[in-house]
């Protein structure tokens, strides 16, 4: 059995969670979850916590067994195995470095409990270190790094015995902004030369939208949509999913006919716009449109096909500015221009604008 | 400005060795002086009635190892006192040998119960001390001997048919010791796995190892400081152990303890049996500075 958790061909492992629930006493924690994820695949499962995204990751490394379901890596069904077992590793949410062991020690463990020889071991950890960018770290105690070199370590002793499946459990979450940024660009870097499969776990939209090849959003135990970071943000599947990730407008209004991909909706404030359609939404009734801030524009009050709004608030960015404005029936609109060099400041708090809505771009949610 | 701050400097430490006047006093007091005293009259002489006369000897020292001749004042090396020292240091060794044993999982159920059940738990580690170590003593003299609680069951149940000796045996008095200093080797230990995050051992898990691995690499090296306590505090009180081998071994089997206060009874011969504290107390220094030495080594190795 060691022998699969051994090196092998650098290829990430294909995994297929098929119908897996776990319940803790009466209490469902994941719900029938049925996700595939391919070999090499940058996989982030998104959710506010307690959605059951930590749960399914730990019954992917096996601290959890499934209360149903089967959990299949490379076809195989590893289910029933116990974590020392699997060929996955993963990095935890507070690094779970060993604190009585030195750097190298730490990433040679995995490979020292596979009864590796001491030269392999030796030359891997400096590979890993390297890889981490880390190469003089090896001898100095995990108590005197920084967390984002804490971090780099737990990565490197993941990564060490070459796991066909890492597990990634918001492990960005204690770290400051900045090495925040720095972390995700090295993560995909890592995952991209390593050619293991990642499965990322975190609460941060924007994390998950940088680094995911795809995103499964997770909400009270369910998987609510699996898709690429454009197709989740561009096309939200339901309420939930278009109010998590990123910012949004939601916009009520009656669907009057529906065409090719596209339906027409009289808004309840007044514009008739062409927004786009999932198949699975009825030809007429009352509908939900979201619209993204940045999709919106600011238009002369009065323009044909826009709607007149109150600016209330301004809030400046840098690169963008976000306008809170309301429409006269007491709707909150978001809208985000990007700020150009030497343009004007322009809108004052109070002022009257009107906001258009351009066609095709707003995506009806089926309710 | 920074006169200023001198100043201040000088009166804060002039305070704070004010206040460090009574802890001071209460060690020169109780632990310095008396010791002083012990060392002095191990090199008098011995007062024919008890207690000392005031002229140097080192009579004391000489006899800890060999014999004077009643006639002929020769000397010939008599091993007898040092058999004592060395059955009372593998007493010591065993002992805290056993309550490691014994004690490492104990404390580790304890650490891992939920966390609002483990006071009820260290409560009941501590019951024992709610009574004198005498009482506690003679309740096992109860329990082992020939018409006690286990002979008794094990007649009754028709495993014996005649009562195995257990008083007055070396089993006896390790049973005592054990039973005596369990909890010392418990609660230390206790502490630092309570502190222990348990995420540490799922990450060993998750690095392939097993779970002997888990234990061995992982929960014992961080619970060694634990370990380290309740070893001193196992081994110190065992091996200076009067009242336990005193009854359990029926004087038979004298621990370095008894001897010392024989000497200062019967035997009044008190710069002997000062002799023996000082060298008693030697022995423990070094086993505690050779203890120390290693588990410092560990921790920067």
């Amino acid at each position: 059995m060691k022998n699969s958790a051994s090196h092998q061909a650098a290829s990430g492992g294909a995994v297929s969670i098929l119908g897996v629930l776990k319940d803790f006493g009466n209490f469902r924690a994941v719900v029938d979850v049925s996700i595939d994820i391919r070999s090499n695949e940058f996989f982030t499962l998104l959710g506010p916590s307690g959605c059951g995204k930590t749960t399914l990751l730990r019954m992917l490394a096996g601290f959890e067994a499934p209360s149903a379901g089967r959990i299949l890596l490379d076809g195989a069904d590893i289910s029933a195995l116990p974590p020392n077992k699997r060929p996955i590793n993963t990095v935890f949410q507070n690094y779970a470095l060993f604190p009585h062991m030195t750097v190298a020690e730490n990433i040679g463990f995995g490979l020292k409990m596979l009864g590796k020889p001491a030269a392999e071991i030796a030359s891997t950890v400096d590979e890993m270190l390297r890889l981490v960018r880390l190469e003089h770290a090896g001898n100095r105690a995990v108590t005197q790094l920084s967390g984002g070199q804490q971090q780099r370590i737990a990565l490197a002793r993941a990564l060490a015995p070459r796991p066909k499946l890492l597990l990634l459990d918001e492990p960005l979450s204690a770290l400051d902004l900045k090495l925040r940024k720095s972390m995700q660009i090295e993560l995909k870097r890592l995952q991209q030369e390593t050619e293991i499969t990642f499965i990322f776990v975190t609460h941060d939209q924007e994390e998950a939208l940088t680094m995911s090849d795809r995103i499964a959003v997770m909400n009270g135990g369910k998987v609510l949509q699996i898709g690429s970071a454009h197709e989740i943000y561009e096309h939200p599947a339901d309420r939930f999913v278009a109010g998590f990730i990123g910012e949004t407008n939601f916009l009520e209004g009656e669907l009057t006919g529906s065409a090719g991909g596209a339906g027409t909706v009289q808004l309840r404030c007044g514009p008739t716009v062409e927004a786009l359609t999932a198949k699975s939404v009825a030809s007429s009734g009352a509908v939900t449109i979201v619209v993204r801030p940045e999709q919106l524009e600011v238009v002369v009050p009065g323009s044909p096909q826009a709607v007149d709004a109150t600016v209330e608030q301004i809030v400046y960015f840098g690169t963008d500015r976000h306008i809170h404005a309301r429409l006269g029936d007491g709707t909150a609109l978001t809208i985000r221009q990007q700020n150009r060099p030497g343009a004007k400041e322009g809108l004052s708090q109070g002022e009257r604008i009107g906001v258009a809505i351009p066609p095709r771009v707003a995506q009806i949610l089926k309710d | 400005m920074s006169e200023l701050a001198s100043l201040q400097d000088r009166q804060d430490r002039r305070r704070h060795r004010l206040l460090a006047l009574p802890a001071i006093l209460i060690m020169v007091i109780l632990g310095l002086i008396p010791l002083m005293i012990v060392v002095v009259y191990s090199f008098l002489k011995s007062g024919e009635y008890g207690g000392v006369v005031p002229q140097f000897s080192l009579e004391a020292y000489v006899s800890l190892l060999f014999q004077r001749d009643m006639f002929d004042d020769t000397l010939t090396f008599s091993p007898a006192y040092l058999e004592i020292y060395i059955r009372t240091a593998i007493f010591g060794v065993v002992t805290t040998a056993i309550c490691l044993l014994v004690g490492f999982p104990t404390a580790y159920f304890m650490a891992t119960r939920p966390a609002d059940k483990r006071n009820l738990w260290v409560l009941l580690l501590t019951i024992p001390f709610w009574s004198n170590l005498l009482v506690r003593t003679i309740a096992v003299m109860f329990i082992i001997r020939d018409e006690g609680l286990i002979n008794t069951i094990l007649i009754r149940l028709g495993v014996l048919d005649h009562p195995v000796t257990l008083l007055f045996t070396n089993f006896a008095i390790l049973l005592g010791l054990v039973y005596s200093f369990l909890p010392f080797m418990v609660l230390p230990i206790y502490a630092s796995l309570e502190k222990f995050d348990f995420r540490l051992a799922e990450a060993g898990f998750d690095l392939y190892a097993n779970r002997l691995q888990v234990l061995t690499q992982i929960i014992i090296p961080l619970a060694k400081p634990g370990i380290v306590t309740g070893s001193i505090l196992v081994f110190v009180p065992a091996f200076g152990a009067y009242v336990t081998p005193l009854l359990l071994g029926g004087g038979s089997h004298l621990m370095i303890g008894d001897l010392i206060a024989l000497q200062f009874g019967s035997s009044r011969n008190w710069p002997l049996g000062s002799a023996f504290s000082i060298v008693l107390m030697i022995f423990v220094m070094l086993a505690l500075l050779f203890q120390i030495r290693r588990s410092g080594q560990v921790n920067h190795g």
